[in-house]
Order: structure tokens, then C-alpha cells, then sequence
């Protein structure tokens, strides 16, 4: 068997039928133990404990009374994932506007309790409540979305908490989506699991590698000072400048071979982090038997803008997709084509992608500073017009594409358009890296690439 | 029209989005359309307009959920269950 062959099989393992035999044989007591409905229970209770954990976290500092600010704060919290749940299963006798629009309520009700708590500062218990909002808001949505669709009725709120607030993961983005989607790659048997949790493994193993590999970029790219390699490597390391790093020198100038090394490195170091982080989520999911897709599957090989985006970073792309693009895509220009699918992806990378990186802003959520806020985000303002822009004209290209449009070949070919997209994607990070520089220093370091400033 | 006749009807439609290089005829009706490579995540929207336009199958009410266009058959299914 060729090099290539053997690397393939390895990396396809999992499905291999005689290590998924082994697999079973070993692990029958745990798929007989633990079937669904056991683990769904399971990850329910560890919900609960993560979201004590969290509101202990999110509790001020100086906050002088934990052990009674905390449990009030958590009750607080499972009563509203709970008020979710009953507002889905009764979905139909919601009132109309409601039904019509499942999302703008819930999301009024957010800005509702957010106001709350602006007017209260020294509450810590609203304090904590509105730190922890920003992380269920998106799941109650696809919980409302499940209730729409009439999938939520004749469920339990256990069938549900496990995903409200997982153990899994820690970021706003709901990784594995919802009840719909977590539901419809669960695994039902033995042989199921087996194969779910030999591909958690795997993709745990991944997480690691890539945890590793930015580790040793970090000594060997960056050359980090503090990185016990930097010193063992001597002058046998690059160190090219973190662009975190350039953009906040603030326009003192930079070698032009220096300052693209950076950009594209940083890219690569991004698509790592996202890498290792979601295969971490998606890996444990799987250990669960929830067999869902990747967050981060290859992007660097992405031929197109399209492409890149889907592979980047998955989960939030459906995010801004379930919750942005279809719906301005079912309701806004019917009647012209091209126009409705530029509105819907507009609706998506742009306003979405805006909004959501908004409620990320605790100077907004916590104490309702719209300056602060719009100050931190001003930047990817141009990210997310440039992110639009280049995923709608990657979009009509595509379709041209399957109309028939012929593509050129070849490896040349090929790589042209990866290293074209690997372009796009590590200039315009210039806007949306979180680096302290304003608006104008980052302009001013793009134009510096191009020799103008 | 009847469901034979529904689906003669989409597979007419499904050849004008298909991608080029990839036969519809060898395509199941139970198999998914993305991942057999006939069309791509894009053309679903060409659907969802096939669907709105056709059968007059109103989205906005009811979101849209790739899954259930997934295949010949969840395209059917739907067509069953919310055509007017």
C-alpha cells in the first residue's frame, strides 16, 4: 500500500469495520448502560452543574453574599431556559405576532431583561444573569425554531437542557445547533455509538495535534520569549511579529515581506485555534453519540470565498444561516433572483454577523455603554461588509459555475485560487483581530501592504 | 398531480440546477442530493424558489430546514405535507 493509502486508511480508522468490532466489544457495557435516553439525562444534570459554575463566574467581584446571590441568580436562569421550553411546546397557542416573529421576541425579551439590568448595576444577581444571557440566547432559538416546527411538542425540558447550556464548549456559538439537528445524528445503537464516539476520538487526537502544532509555532514562528523552545532554538526561529502586535505599534513602518509574512501566518494560526478548539466540542459530542458534523473541516484548501466560509468556522455560519439569511431570503425579493440571495447573504455576514459579535460586547451587555461598544466594533464594521461583499460575489460566481461556466484546471490553477482566498481571508482579519488599534490604524497598515502608506 | 407525476416534475427541475459534471440518473430517490454531489449547498435556494414558486409553499411561516430537501423523496414529502 502506497504512502498516501495507508495515511488515508489511518485517518479514515474509524470506519474501519474490525476496529469498529473492537471498539464495540470493549465498550458494550458502556452502550448498554448508557443508551439515548441515559445520556441525555446525564448531560442534563452535568448542564445544571455547568450553569452553577457558570453564574458563580459571572458573579461581580467583591460580591460579598456568594452563597445566597448564587443560587438565586441560577434560579433565575433555568427558570428562563425553562419558560423557553414551555413557549416552544405550547408554540401554536402563543399569540400571533409572536409565532409569526419567534425570534424578534425572544430577542426583545433579551434587550427587556438587559434593560433590567442596566437600571439595577449593583444588582450581582442581574449582574450575572445578563453575563450569562448572551450564551443561551442563540440556543433558545433553536429551541423556538424546533417549536415552530412543531418537533417540540410532546418533548421534556430534559430532552432539551442538555444542549441549553452544555458542557461542552464555551462559546456563544451553539456547536452541535439544536434539538433538531443534535436529534437527527443520535445514535440509537450499539454499533451507532461505536462509530460516533471512534470518531470523537479522532477528532480529539486532531485537537491535540493542533494544539501541538500552534504550541511549537509559537518557539518556532513567533518565537515568544517566554516559550521554553524560543531559548533551546537560539537563532533557529523566525520571529515573525504576532499582527496583533504590528497593528497596535500604530503605524510605525514595517518590511512589506515582513508584514504579509505576519498576516498570513496569523491566518494560518487562526484556522489551528478554530481547528482545535471545535474538534475539542465536536469530539466530545461524539463521545456522547451525538455524530455531528465538524466545525472546522480543511478550509485552507477552500477554492472559493463560499467555500472558505463554510469550511471555517460551521456552526456559526449557521448561526448567521438559520437565523439571518433564510429568513430574509423567504421574505425579501421574491421577484429578483440575484437581489434576494445578496440581501439574505448581507442579511447573514453583515447585520448578523455584526449583531452577534454586539451582544458579545460586555461594555453593552453589562452596563448598556453603546459608545464603548460601538467603539470595539467599529473596526469589523468593514470586516463584515468585506466578509458580504466577497461571499456574495463567490456566490453568483458559483452558480455561473453550475450553470456551466468552465473552471481552468490544473494544479496551477487550483492553487491560484486557494492562495486568492487565503488572501481575502488574512487581509480582511486586519478588521476583526482583537487588537488594540482603532479603525484608522488598521486602514492605515492595509495600505501599508500595498505600499501606499 | 400525483405524486409520480410530482416527481417527474422536480427531476425536470433538478436537471436545469444539477452541476454539470454529474449524471442525475443515478441518483436514489432516498439519496442526498448534496452529498451525492448533484447539486451544491447553494442550489438548495433554487429549490426553496422551485418550491415557493410551484406549489406556492410559503417559507416565511414556517422556516426553512435543509434537511427535509435533503432528497427526491423530503422534497416530495414536503410538497405532500404543505403544498397549497
Amino acid at each position: 500500500m502506497s504512502a498516501s493509502g495507508s495515511l488515508r486508511r489511518l485517518s479514515q480508522l474509524h470506519e474501519d469495520e474490525a476496529v469498529v468490532a473492537w471498539w464495540q466489544a470493549r465498550t458494550r457495557w458502556l452502550a448498554i448502560h448508557l443508551d439515548a435516553e441515559r445520556r441525555r439525562v446525564l448531560l442534563s444534570l452535568a448542564a445544571l452543574v455547568a450553569a452553577a459554575i457558570a453564574v458563580v463566574k459571572a458573579l461581580p467581584r467583591g460580591t460579598t453574599t456568594p452563597w445566597l446571590v448564587a443560587p438565586v441568580a441560577f434560579a433565575i436562569v433555568v427558570a428562563l431556559l425553562y419558560a423557553c421550553y414551555r413557549a416552544a411546546v405550547r408554540f401554536a397557542t402563543l399569540p400571533p405576532a409572536v409565532r409569526r416573529r419567534p425570534q424578534m421576541a425572544l430577542h426583545a425579551i433579551f434587550w427587556c431583561i438587559l434593560a433590567v439590568v442596566w437600571l439595577v448595576p449593583s444588582s450581582a444577581v442581574l449582574v450575572a444573569v445578563g453575563t450569562i444571557l448572551p450564551f443561551i440566547l442563540w440556543r433558545c432559538g433553536y429551541l423556538l425554531k424546533t417549536g415552530q416546527r412543531g418537533k417540540a411538542a410532546g418533548t421534556r425540558f430534559v430532552d432539551h437542557l442538555f444542549y441549553l447550556h452544555p458542557t461542552w464548549g464555551d462559546a456563544n456559538v451553539p456547536i452541535g445547533k439544536g434539538f433538531d439537528y443534535l436529534t437527527r445524528h443520535e445514535a440509537h445503537t450499539p454499533d451507532a455509538f461505536a462509530r460516533a464516539q471512534l470518531a470523537g476520538i479522532k477528532l480529539l487526537v486532531l485537537a491535540l495535534l493542533w494544539s501541538g502544532v500552534q504550541w511549537l509555532m509559537a518557539a518556532l514562528v513567533y518565537g515568544e520569549a517566554r516559550h521554553p523552545l524560543t531559548r533551546a532554538l537560539g537563532d533557529h526561529v523566525l520571529h515573525v511579529p504576532h499582527l496583533e502586535e504590528l497593528l497596535e505599534r500604530r503605524g510605525t513602518p514595517v518590511p512589506m515581506l515582513v508584514a504579509w509574512g505576519s498576516l498570513y501566518v496569523e491566518l494560518f494560526r487562526e484556522v489551528l485555534k478554530h481547528a482545535a478548539h471545535g474538534h475539542l466540542t465536536v469530539g466530545a459530542l461524539r463521545l456522547f453519540g451525538f455524530n455531528v458534523f465538524r466545525n472546522t473541516y480543511k478550509p485552507l484548501l477552500a477554492e472559493s470565498i463560499v467555500e472558505f466560509w463554510n469550511r471555517y468556522y460551521y456552526y456559526f455560519k449557521e448561526l448567521l444561516v438559520d437565523f439571518f439569511f433564510f429568513p430574509t431570503f423567504v421574505r425579501r425579493f421574491k421577484t429578483a433572483p440575484r437581489l434576494r440571495m445578496i440581501a439574505a447573504t448581507f442579511a447573514a455576514a453583515f447585520v448578523g454577523n455584526m449583531y452577534y459579535h454586539a451582544l458579545n460586547q460586555d461594555s453593552l451587555i453589562l452596563h448598556g455603554d453603546v459608545d464603548a461598544a460601538w467603539r470595539a466594533l467599529r473596526p469589523r464594521l468593514l470586516y463584515c461588509l468585506l466578509l458580504a461583499i466577497g461571499i456574495s460575489v463567490s456566490m453568483l460566481r458559483e452558480q455561473r459555475r453550475r450553470g456551466g461556466a468552465t473552471v481552468p484546471r490544473g494544479g496551477i490553477a487550483r492553487g491560484l485560487r486557494i492562495a486568492g482566498v487565503w488572501t481575502f481571508f488574512a487581509v480582511i482579519h486586519i478588521w476583526s483581530i482583537g487588537a488594540n488599534a482603532s479603525f484608522t490604524h488598521r486602514t492605515r497598515f492595509f495600505l501599508m501592504l500595498l505600499g501606499l502608506a | 398531480m400525483d405524486r409520480a407525476r410530482r416527481l417527474e416534475h422536480l427531476l425536470a427541475f433538478l436537471r436545469t440546477i444539477q452541476r454539470p459534471d454529474r449524471p442525475l440518473d443515478g441518483v436514489g430517490e432516498d439519496e442526498s442530493l448534496v452529498a451525492s454531489g448533484l447539486i451544491d449547498s447553494l442550489a438548495l435556494l433554487q429549490i426553496v424558489a422551485y418550491l415557493e414558486e410551484t406549489y406556492g409553499i410559503d417559507f416565511s411561516a414556517r422556516g426553512v430546514e435543509p434537511e427535509e430537501l435533503r432528497s427526491m423523496r423530503s422534497i416530495l414529502d414536503l410538497i405532500e405535507r404543505d403544498a397549497r
